[in-house]
């Protein structure tokens, strides 16, 4: 037995199951959450403080809108795992599918298997570290922020960034639009080397950093004149 | 030539002088009369001297032209093309003048179990989504403070939750577009509904614009973009593709916010009798059907003026859907895009939307096209009445701009007053084109208190041609 709440999620309401969630935290108790039937919309929007295992598989969103909390999928996460996510820490022992973090401004996901297209699409702040690799067009217009895949990268990897970085340790299967491969600092490496450790994962790896080549930041002129209808 | 036919006749007197017979006296030089129309410029009903400029114009910039305000696409049908048949010996008046007409109007109240506060407005017309960053603070805080006095709302529009707004607005619709900017949990709970953006009447199919000359320090700390680029947002949702996941998207957003606000769902009119299905299928509350003739801050000219349907053949098609699928009790049904007036919304609620929602007539109530300033008009190669400038933020009256000196012609108070005023104009004049059809609500006009006047008004919609007082049949 654990000294965490337990929930069982089952065929449940997702309603009682996060209403109950949401108790629990706000007593400052930590909760483990069992047969969770890759259920979509666990622990929405959760509080400073709270602290909830997800024991199994969990389904759409899980963590997403997260304000401060503390999640642990045991399993696999379905899409959209921590979307929207301000400050907080989430961990998947398993595979995260599509969308990761998406639009996400801070706080720590943390994939221990691979993740799939589109991790980090529209993140605007915080980290996404996968040890497995990402799928397509990962980071697509993403404006700051970190993604880390220390395992590689699918295709079109860093399609239309804004801003933010893409670390990929392992193989690329090919760049996206507007991105490029640059060399980092030794510093930011040892910033990245610093956040993998702390998370238990050994960051010496062969770093390719891909940013914004900039080039569809402007149409072609920032000068109004240029945009008077001729 | 045709020689043979004068069968070798000669005249009785000598071949006239070609001078003569191109009527050359007294006529302007080097212009003889007699000379066919067809040879006149613009004559072409395909290359006008529009068409012509147009391609003068790609053929130097190499790209399409971009512009904000809305379509001047001359075929749409319009409300003018419908006319109301208010009571007579059939139906019975109510006193114009005297008689009370309720205009209060509920957007989101048929699911109590899922939606705790729904949104109570005291008329049936509210400001739609414009951004802060297409238009500049002022003109937002005057917006929300305008549609406060009056009981109505106001949305947020594309770049997040602005301070100012939040504050002017007592009611505050929070908009969540593809591009997510700086979306908040917070936010989300501070808001009194909801809206998910598939898509906008101007440009469906299309994400945001913002030109760099608008992305300022302010805007673009809010969309945490670099200062200065042209942005031009993601049309995609990044975390959901089809109505399966839209379903759980909008679960989640109500496990966010409690079950209290109403989810709205906007969407371009394109094919609203499949997607206003899909959507209220999806779990939304409220669906929002913005008409082609919808305004946009900046969009691609040919999007503006080549994509989507029209308003009222939109609002009957989204009626529609809903009672197919047995969902009319159920989802509010708010229509935009292009109304000017009390009447314009008046036939849009006739035609089955339950509320309208306006954005270019809210900003001309602000000042949008007044003469003033004509200078700056000018230099926008523009003037009042005709302008359409707001893409380049250089609006001569401080409404689509970022620049500070153009924004405090602008005037928060003043521009507040005239939209509550026209906002109480419109909502007049609605009530008194109810009561004349015999309606003490709003909300009871219907398509039988229409006509059409034209043959496509009447096939596009179903209103009875005026007279024949049938439907154009198929
Ligand atoms: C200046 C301006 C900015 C707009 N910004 C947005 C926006 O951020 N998001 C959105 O969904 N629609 C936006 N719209 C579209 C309006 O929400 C609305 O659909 C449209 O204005 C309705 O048509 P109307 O202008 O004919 O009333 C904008 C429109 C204008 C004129
Ligand atoms: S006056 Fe301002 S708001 Fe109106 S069309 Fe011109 S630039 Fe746009």
């Amino acid at each position: 037995m654990s000294d965490r709440v337990e929930i069982i999620a089952g065929e449940r309401p997702i309603r009682e199951i996060n209403r109950e969630i949401r108790a629990a935290v706000a007593e400052g108790e930590p909760v483990v959450v069992r047969d969770t039937l890759s259920r979509h919309n666990l622990g929405i929007g959760l509080a400073e403080g709270a602290d909830i295992r997800f024991e199994g598989s969990v389904g759409y969103y899980c963590g997403g809108l997260n304000n401060g909390g503390t999640v642990h999928v045991t399993r696999n996460a379905g899409w959209g795992t921590g979307e929207a996510m301000a400050k907080g820490h989430i961990t998947v022992d398993g595979y995260a599918g599509m969308s990761v973090g998406a639009s996400m401004r801070g706080g720590i996901i943390h994939v221990k298997g691979d993740a799939g297209p589109r991790c980090g699409v529209a993140m605007k702040g915080g980290d996404i570290v996968v040890e497995g690799t990402v799928g397509f067009l990962t980071g697509f217009m993403a404006h700051t922020g970190r993604i880390i895949a220390v395992g590689g990268a699918g295709e079109a990897c860093g399609d239309s960034l804004w801003g933010g970085e893409v670390w990929v340790g392992g193989p690329i299967h090919s760049l996206g639009v507007d991105s490029k491969v640059i060399e980092p600092e030794a510093d930011e490496v040892a910033d990245v080397e610093r956040l993998l450790a702390s998370l238990g994962i050994d960051g010496s790896h062969d770093w390719k950093k891909i940013v914004s080549a900039q080039r569809l930041w402007h149409f072609e002129s920032r000068d109004a004149s240029a945009w008077l209808m001729i | 030539m045709a020689d043979d036919l004068t069968g070798g006749y000669q005249y009785p007197f000598p071949m006239p002088d070609e001078d003569d017979v191109a009527m050359s006296d007294g006529a302007v030089h080097g212009r003889p009369p007699g000379v066919p129309s067809s040879y006149e410029a613009g004559r072409s009903i395909r290359w006008t001297p529009d068409s012509i400029a147009e391609v003068h114009a790609l053929s130097r910039l190499g790209r399409y032209q971009i512009r904000g305000f809305t379509t001047d696409n001359t075929r749409f049908p319009t409300f003018d093309d419908l006319t109301f048949v208010p009571a007579s010996l059939t139906r019975l008046p109510l006193e114009g003048y005297r008689e009370n007409c309720d205009t209060r109007t509920v957007l989101g109240g048929g699911r109590p179990d899922l939606v705790s506060a729904p949104l109570e407005l005291g008329i049936p017309i509210y400001i739609a989504s414009m951004s802060f960053g297409a238009l500049s603070a002022s003109a937002k805080a005057a917006l929300g403070y305008g549609a406060s006095k009056v009981g109505s709302l106001t949305c947020t529009g594309e770049g997040g939750m602005l301070e100012d707004e939040r504050e002017a607005s007592n009611k505050l619709v929070y908009q969540m577009t593809p591009s997510r900017y700086m979306l908040d949990l917070e936010h989300l709970r501070q808001a009194d509904g909801i809206e998910i953006v598939v898509g906008q009447g101007a440009k469906p199919g299309t994400g945001g614009l913002l030109l760099g000359m608008k992305v300022s320090e302010r805007v673009a700390g809010m969309r945490s973009l670099p200062l200065g680029v042209d942005q031009r947002s993601t049309v995609r949702h990044p975390d959901f593709l089809g109505a399966d996941d839209l379903q759980v998207k909008i679960e989640e957003l109500r496990e966010a916010t409690d079950y209290k606000v109403p989810i709205f769902v906007k969407m371009g009119a394109t094919r609203p009798r499949f997607d206003v299905a899909i959507a209220a299928k999806a779990g939304a509350d409220v669906i929002v059907v913005d008409g082609a003739e919808g305004g946009t801050g900046a969009s691609p000219e040919l999007l503006i003026n080549h994509t989507g349907i029209p308003t009222i053949t939109a609002i009957k098609a989204a009626r529609e859907a809903l009672e197919d699928c047995g969902m009319a009790d159920e989802v509010s049904l708010v229509a935009a895009g292009g109304i000017r007036s009390g009447v314009d919304a008046a036939k849009c609620l006739a035609l089955g939307a339950d509320c309208v929602m306006i954005g270019t007539a809210a900003l001309v109530a602000l000042g949008c096209n007044s003469p003033r300033y004509l200078d700056d008009y000018e230099a926008l190669g523009t003037a009042p009445g005709q302008c359409h400038h707001c893409h380049t933020g250089r609006c001569p009256v401080g409404i689509t701009t970022q620049d500070p000196e153009l924004e405090t012609r602008m005037h928060v108070a003043a521009g507040a007053e005239r939209v509550a005023r026209y906002l109480t104009a419109m909502t007049m004049e609605i009530t008194l084109l109810a009561k004349a059809c015999g309606k003490s609500s709003v909300h009871n006009l219907e398509m039988e208190d229409l006509r059409a006047l034209s043959l496509e008004a009447s096939a596009f919609t179903g209103v009875k041609l005026a007279g024949i007082d049938r439907p154009f049949g198929w």
